[in-house]
């Protein structure tokens, strides 16, 4: 399946879940926080939030600041 | 009594944690993330700030949250980049799953040429965040006024400016905070503009009970060293605070008993 995240096209395998996701592209757990389609899904609901065909993903994490 | 016994009861309580370290610094512009881990370590701050951005997927971000924890120390997500009420809710909200703590420096400020905090906005965004369950730490203008309105919202602290982010140009509104810190129930902490350790100090001695600094450290020509100075600037300021300053007189008042001195020798010379 074919999902957005940041605007970009990521071809996933079907009923991936969050946490599959951000191992598939290579980015860290801690210190990342993820909204699908505008929504913020809390970190113990990645493993069981499977993603569909066409989401919006957002994804963030947290770098240097003041 | 000694300053070291002094110190020792003397810990800056915000929400549900307390300080040892009055010096709260932000992990922004180091060269590079040895440097930063270094410099803030030399600190002793308890409490760093950190952002959080979109994340770019063509290219990975260093990991610099690890050796944060890995330190010890408490992070305070800030909500940079919102522009409005309603974004700096849903960065809070972001920074929360991502750091896994519901501390938040609030910080909304839309213009890019002076980065000075909206106001409006975030006196809003307080009052939605506090009743959230955040604990709320806004930068904000050195407004006495606002001040209290954010302090009945339920923040926990407030964090006004001494001058514009990043500008090192030191407390260019001591009137001002002199208000904010007579009339805080909560503790406040200077944030933004402190350019040397001696405006550091000066916060402190003031009656300030933090400050938050960054660009000074960073950008200096030794960051280790810089924050060092810092943290002895903090100490030496909050000190002079708690052992009670002299009143100050536009008049000499003198501290030696010269003229008896002087009489006397006219008297011998005769």
């Amino acid at each position: 399946m074919k999902i957005h995240v940041n605007e970009q096209i990521v071809e996933l395998a079907d009923n991936s879940n969050i946490e599959q996701l951000l191992t598939y592209l290579d980015k860290p757990l801690m210190g990342s926080a993820i909204a699908v389609n505008q929504e913020i899904i809390s970190r113990s609901h990645w493993a069981d939030t499977i993603l569909n065909e066409g989401d919006n993903i957002s994804l963030f994490q947290a770098i240097a600041g003041g | 009594m000694l300053f070291d016994e002094m110190n020792k009861n003397d810990q800056l309580v915000i929400g549900d944690k307390a300080f040892s370290s009055r010096l709260f610094t932000g992990t922004g512009k180091f060269n590079d993330q040895k440097t930063m881990v270094a410099a803030l370590k030399a600190s002793q701050s308890e409490l760093v700030t950190m952002a959080l951005k979109r994340v770019d997927m063509q290219h990975r971000d260093d990991d610099i949250l690890a050796p944060l924890i890995k330190n010890g120390m408490n992070l305070l997500p800030n909500t940079s980049g919102a522009r409005n009420a309603k974004e700096a809710v849903f960065a809070a909200e972001l920074a929360r799953e991502a750091l896994q703590t519901n501390w938040i420096k609030l910080e909304i400020h839309p213009d890019p040429k002076y980065l000075l905090p909206d106001p409006i906005e975030t006196l809003k965004a307080a009052e939605m965040l506090a009743s959230k369950g955040f604990v709320v730490l806004p930068y904000v203008h050195a407004d006495p006024v606002l001040c209290k309105h954010l302090e009945a919202a339920g923040c926990a602290a407030v964090m006004p400016l001494g001058a514009p982010i990043g500008s090192n140009k030191g407390i260019k509104t001591a009137d001002f905070l002199e208000i904010i810190i007579e009339q805080a129930n909560i503790p406040v902490i200077v944030d933004a503009g402190l350019g040397s350790p001696s405006h550091a100090a000066f916060a402190m001695e003031m009656g300030a009970d933090a400050v938050l600094v960054n660009t000074a450290i960073a950008v200096a020509g030794n960051p280790v060293a810089m924050s060092e100075a810092f943290a002895k600037a903090v100490q030496a300021g909050r000190q002079g605070y708690l052992a009670g300053l002299g009143g100050q007189s536009s008049q000499a008042i003198a501290s030696s008993p010269l003229t008896v001195f002087l009489e006397a020798a006219c008297e011998f010379q005769r």
